[in-house]
């Protein structure tokens, strides 16, 4: 409190203002605060300070600051035994990005027509719908990357049935790109889908029927009222999809093949054979400032649009 | 309010009391402790025995070396061991003042990555090549060469283990490269092997590989001698390679982790699993080799039965790399998944 706001109370009646510690919202909040603070801050600290640390022979750290970590990202001895630039990490960035920006994208494609219909149903047919789709959250995750496993795979459900249907037999899906993206977008639809239809269900009917009034069709309709109107639920989708997206293992490795490291199985490989942790960490470092940016941008842009009259 | 946190409180005293009796915490390979012998044990000794399992040796180094895992026995292979002991990571409990030192096979006794024997007793040792699908792949397998460099049928159908120990192991021995090899040039040489065959891959996979094998998604997966006999016997037309280059190998032992909570149970459980009598059934159920004493007799996987297990071609252990050397194979792996 500054110093002419002490002046401007001194003078009146009132109690002097409670210690923090007798503040009901204290103590309510505390739990939360505590979990903030030893379950989300102090790990970043943890893992920023060990990106800068030395490494140890056989992975762990010494305490013993330098930026080798993040040196390493774009620079390495290479086979002549010279420092070089090598743009391997970048390239595992880059297609880790690429593959989350594509969950992202297939996923706002699939939710806002199915939040859209969902969102147009009586209140009854709506529940059962809506818990429909939060379903898979269920079954655990890697349950449900074996099941696509099963469905693709040799002898799989999707083989036998082409195969029914007269196409040669013994064929799998596995191992591509394609399955990533399959499984990868089958885990993160329901993420996508309930803010989508959150904010679809709020929007005012009337609104669209306005649009129509002032000879607006379907696509400006959807473009000038039922977009802008949506935006906070998709860029929240968007966030809750891309940014987990951005650390799979799990997908790339037993869907893709494991045939293309992204970021999440370069971290481990570091923290594990690699054995070298401030490397592992400079890299988890390094996308969470990616993250942040994103996320930075995002919120400016919600900012500006809130600004706009 | 008060009510429920009063009865919380008391619901944890309880769980807490309730766990204070005898227990042990074991970290071993995924299925590879006889669930009926620690069935045995818990109920002789009245104690709780709690198995959590890992996938790879990188895992468990990682675990250990981040403290305070709570275990009290683990099961690292040989070149594992030795930098367990090295980092001060396990206890130095008296193994070779146990009667389960005195079942251990002479020959496997004090060995390079433990030779005082007082940080581990062995529990189980084999080797890894390839694996193929003999319904599926009808040539040679007498050398890497049809799994490294593949032609004809073998093409798009090889898979691979997702960490690099001892793919690139084996890969060394194909080109006489010595493991752990400092020398660049000689590294370059196994990344350049494995780049051409990476065109051949479908898969670099550690998880689901009897399956993956069995229905004929790959025709050759790099495995394990016990796996290959576990899953011929259950049917599968699976058949391990005998390489004339060798084979890698490995042996686990049990350790006792630094502050083991329960470091008594830990050594009476493994003088209970050394037991002539144990061992034996341990081997039969492992499917493994065991550098242990056994029943004769009653041992199920005989060199008649299991081949795999009893391979006439070198095998080569695999060894504890300096930092460079593991930079290097760090490197190869990274530059191949680029």
């Amino acid at each position: 409190m500054s110093d002419t706001a002490l002046h401007a109370t001194a003078g009146t009646d009132r109690a002097p203002r409670p210690r923090f510690w007798h503040d009901l919202s204290f103590w309510g909040l505390l739990p939360s605060r505590l979990l903030m603070g030893f379950a989300l801050i102090l790990p970043i600290f943890i893992i920023a300070a060990v990106s800068l640390a030395t490494r140890g022979a056989h992975g762990g750290f010494a305490w013993d600051f330098n930026l080798a970590g993040y040196r390493q990202i774009l620079f390495n001895e290479g086979w002549t035994g010279e420092l070089e630039f090598t743009p391997q990490y970048l390239l595992i960035i880059t297609r880790t990005f690429a593959l989350a920006g594509a969950t992202t994208l297939i996923c706002l494609v699939f939710a806002v027509p199915v939040a859209y219909f969902i969102s147009r149903q009586p209140p009854g047919r709506k529940a059962v719908l809506v818990y429909l789709v939060t379903l898979p959250f269920w079954v655990s995750m890697i349950l449900r990357v074996y099941a696509w496993m099963i469905i693709l795979g040799k002898d799989g459900t999707l083989p036998r049935l082409l195969e029914t249907l007269g196409f040669p037999a013994g064929m799998s899906f596995m191992f591509n790109d394609g399955a990533t993206l399959t499984a990868m977008v089958y885990t993160a639809m329901p993420l996508m889908v309930l803010p989508v239809f959150a904010s679809i269900e709020k929007l005012d009917g009337t609104l669209i029927e306005a649009s129509h009034d002032l000879y607006g069709n379907r696509w400006v309709t959807l473009r000038r009222v039922i977009l802008p109107l949506t935006a906070p639920g998709i860029v929240a989708g968007a966030i809750l999809v891309f940014v987990p997206a951005l650390g799979a293992v799990l997908e790339p490795t037993l869907m893709g093949g494991g045939k293309q490291m992204m970021m999440g199985s370069l971290i481990q490989l570091q923290f594990g054979g690699g054995r070298n942790w401030p490397f592992g960490a400079a890299i988890a470092m390094a996308l969470m400032a990616l993250v942040m940016i994103f996320l930075i941008f995002t919120a400016l842009r919600a900012a500006r649009r809130e600004a706009l009259p | 309010m008060k009510k429920y946190l009063a009865a919380t409180a008391l619901a944890l005293c309880f769980s807490t009391a309730a766990q204070a009796e005898g227990q042990l915490n074991i970290y071993a390979w995924a299925e590879s402790i006889s669930p009926a012998l620690i069935e045995k044990f818990s109920k002789e000794n009245d104690v709780k025995v709690n198995v959590d399992s890992f996938t790879s040796n990188e895992d468990l180094l990682t675990k250990l070396q981040a403290g305070s895992s709570g275990y009290d026995i683990a099961t690292p292979s040989q070149h594992f061991l030795r930098v367990m002991i090295d980092q001060d990571l396990i206890e130095n409990f008296g193994a070779s003042k146990l009667k389960a030192y005195e079942n251990i096979e002479e020959k496997w006794r004090n060995q390079w990555w433990d030779e005082t024997q007082d940080y581990s007793i062995p529990l189980a040792y084999g080797t890894a090549g390839f694996v193929v699908n003999t319904e599926q792949y009808k040539g040679p397998t007498d050398s890497f060469k049809y799994f490294f460099e593949p032609e004809g049928e073998l093409k798009g159908k090889i898979a691979l283990l997702s960490y690099p120990d001892e793919v690139i192991g084996a890969a060394q021995l194909y080109l006489g490269v010595p493991f752990c090899s400092e020398d660049q040039a000689e590294m370059k040489k196994v990344l350049d092997l494995l780049m051409a065959q990476k065109p051949s891959v479908a898969a670099y996979s550690s998880d689901n590989i009897a399956s993956r094998l069995a229905s004929g998604e790959v025709s050759a997966h790099f495995w394990w001698d016990g796996d290959s006999l576990r899953a011929r016997k259950a049917g599968s037309p699976v058949s391990l390679a005998m390489t004339k280059e060798g084979l890698v190998g490995w042996m686990d032992s049990y350790v006792v982790p630094k502050g083991a909570p329960n470091r008594d149970n830990a050594v009476k459980f493994i003088e209970f699993m050394s037991t002539l009598e144990n061992a034996t059934e341990q081997m039969n159920f492992y499917s493994h080799s065991s550098p242990m004493k056994v029943v004769q007799e009653k041992v199920v996987n005989t060199k008649d039965t299991a081949p795999e297990l009893y391979p006439e071609v070198p095998i080569t252990f695999s060894r504890t790399c300096s930092a460079a050397a593991q930079d290097l194979v760090t490197r190869v792996w990274t530059q191949l998944l680029q």
